[in-house]
């Protein structure tokens, strides 16, 4: 099984100059295969369709947590209502600067362990696959991979060599 | 002790070597001072330079203590850092920091006054940007919680870190480098500059409540959410807590008589890191060393072996021969200009390489007036002591006339930025450079007063 065989052709995708509150609409509102509404995760692709970074819950997460909080063990002294209000305040801060813009990507001939491989090591959940123009042609899930091994171990079918 | 002598009574001639030397020291200044490359990466190869071109001899550079590394410097820098890296995850720094924020009562002057003073003994304890990288998360913490601007709270910490650094032997690393050269213990700082630090904090805490007190306000239920922190909970391994301040307390007290025992700081220091390494029972020490500010060792290291090629081929001598005959050997008007001159070069050079250049100076100035006396009878001769106070108050002060003065002042102006809040140069120095002048003007009636006027 290759990457192509495996990813999620990409329909919807975010621009650099989305603002967050922009984004986070797109992310609730986008489709997921055929049926399912609501992904947790998108790459960010510029004018010429290429590439530049990807954004995740974690990074959403991420935006609203001041750093300074990560410099000391402060968690214990926030108040209620703080991530709200720092994420009221972050609505309109851009994409491109809360993405997070080191992207791992594989082409399309990758092989399903090149895609564990890169999951594994960057601790990833999604990987954008690109074609031979660079151009980014669909989405791998860590779900669809953790399926095919599934099947895999019930021994349903032979993935392997096709 | 031969080797200081004789090297240190040789006439010097205006060589290939002397300008070999000279143009390694002044290209190393200028690039540390244009920012361009990273200051240890210029103090290591400027180093390698000074060797490579047998201005040193690398015994001279690793052995000999007049011309190359002051090890007492780098381990006494390296133990106290491993000390506050074993510290540091037992939450007492939050502790300290939460329970002065409620001491504040969530008024946001009172808040800053504390705070202040808070940095200033913790500064004077550990070095300045271990401090202000405690006191700037929860900083930004607390004013986010009364949702007033961080800026003049980040300001008056970096502000204040660098005036309490001034007072103790340990506090800033110019006064760990003067107590090195001239043999002083760690009483005598605090018999010297602590008293006039004092003097000077109670004079900041009038400026800043002039300057800020009446600009900062919140709302009461913004009040509730300090007085609601419980600092109980910052304590994480209170078993580590009781070892950390035990040592803390052998290691204080090894420096308070040091002096009297006939130990050089870095052997206290190096005991109480060796022993709360010990005490810790960590298998991991590597996590612990890789955490010491190893960038800052080498660009002590570095440093010292660029100045000593200086010192070696008469640079530093020449400079004091001109220094004496511009004061004309009047030792009043030395120490000032020697305090002046420190502080407003400290506001632009890095404080660091400007002490490592002043010391031998100042050693050299010495010999120049007492040719006679060797040892800590020249070293501290009582005519040169109001030198070594000038320059470290001088040095050490002078930090604060500019946001690159100081390391403290770059991290603060660091962290407000990734805060969204921008300090630009010009505005840092709009609230440092009155303040430094401040504090060296009381500086300047101090050593006058005491050391020539009531001669204590």
């Amino acid at each position: 099984m290759k990457a192509k065989d495996l990813m999620i052709p990409l329909r919807e995708y975010l621009r650099p100059e989305n603002t967050l509150k922009e984004a986070v609409n797109i992310l609730r509102t986008a489709k997921r295969g055929e049926e399912k509404v609501g992904v947790k995760g998108l790459s960010v692709l510029d004018e010429k369709g290429k590439l530049v970074g990807m954004l995740s819950m974690r990074d959403i997460l991420r935006a609203v947590f001041p750093f300074y909080l990560s410099m000391m063990d402060l968690g214990d002294f926030t108040w209620d209502g703080m991530v709200e209000s720092i994420a009221r305040k972050s609505s309109n801060r851009k994409v491109g600067e809360v993405m997070s813009k080191v992207v791992i990507s594989v082409d399309e001939g990758a092989s399903l362990m090149e895609c564990v491989d890169h999951m594994i090591k960057h601790n990833i959940k999604r990987l954008p696959v690109v074609d031979k123009s660079g151009k980014t042609v669909g989405m791998i899930y860590e779900r669809d991979v953790f399926f095919e091994i599934t099947k895999a171990m019930l021994d349903e079918n032979s993935g392997g060599a096709k | 002790m031969t080797h200081e002598v004789a090297a240190s009574s040789q006439p010097f001639v205006m060589d290939t070597a002397f300008w070999t030397a000279t143009a390694i020291f002044l290209l190393a200044y200028a690039a540390i001072i244009s920012e361009k490359i990273h200051k240890t990466i210029i103090a290591i190869f400027g180093a390698g330079l000074i060797l490579v071109f047998k201005i040193l001899q690398q015994h001279e550079a690793f052995h000999i203590e007049e011309f190359g590394i002051d090890w007492n410097v780098i381990f006494l820098l390296i133990s106290m850092m491993v000390i506050i890296n074993l510290m540091r995850p037992t939450g007492v720094f939050e502790y300290i920091a939460i329970k002065s924020a409620k001491w504040g009562k969530g008024e946001p002057f009172r808040i800053m006054a504390i705070f202040a003073v808070v940095t200033a003994v913790l500064s004077a304890f550990l070095d300045n940007v271990t401090t202000v990288l405690l006191i700037t998360p929860v900083t930004l913490l607390i004013a986010d919680a009364l949702e007033v601007d961080p800026i003049p709270y980040l300001i008056s910490c970096a502000l204040a870190s660098n005036i309490g650094g001034t007072a103790t032997l340990i506090g800033d690393p110019p006064n760990i480098m003067i107590a090195s050269k001239a043999q002083l213990d760690f009483m005598a700082f605090i018999y010297h500059l602590a008293p006039i630090v004092v003097v000077i904090m109670v004079f900041y805490l009038f400026v800043i409540k002039f300057i800020w007190g009446k600009k900062l306000s919140t709302r009461e239920d913004l009040k509730q959410r300090i007085m609601a922190m419980d600092e109980r909970e910052a304590i994480k391994d209170p078993a580590m807590l009781k070892k950390s301040l035990f040592v803390l307390a052998v290691v204080l007290t090894g420096f308070v008589f040091h002096g009297m025992l006939h130990f050089q700081p870095a052997t206290v220091a190096l005991f109480g890191a060796g022993l709360l390494l010990l005490l810790s029972k960590t298998h991991e020490p590597h996590h612990i060393l890789a955490e010491v500010e190893w960038p800052t060792i080498f660009f002590f290291m570095g440093l010292f072996i660029i100045v000593g090629g200086v010192v070696k081929v008469g640079l530093i001598k020449w400079m004091s021969m001109q220094i004496l005959e511009l004061t004309q050997g009047n030792m009043f008007a030395t120490s000032m200009v020697v305090m002046w001159f420190s502080a407003f070069a400290s506001a632009i050079v890095d404080n660091i390489p400007y002490v490592a250049t002043m010391n031998p100076l100042i050693v050299d100035m010495a010999r120049q007036l007492w040719p006679n006396l060797s040892g800590t009878q020249l070293l501290q001769h009582p005519d040169l002591m109001p030198l070594w106070w000038s320059l470290a108050l001088g040095a050490c002060l002078g930090g604060n006339g500019s946001a690159i003065g100081a390391s403290a002042n770059v991290i603060v102006v660091g962290m407000s930025e990734k805060a969204g809040r921008k300090i630009s140069f010009m505005k840092f120095m709009a609230y440092g450079m009155p303040i430094m002048i401040m504090t060296v003007i009381i500086s300047t009636i101090y050593v006058w007063l005491r050391y020539y006027v009531l001669k204590v």
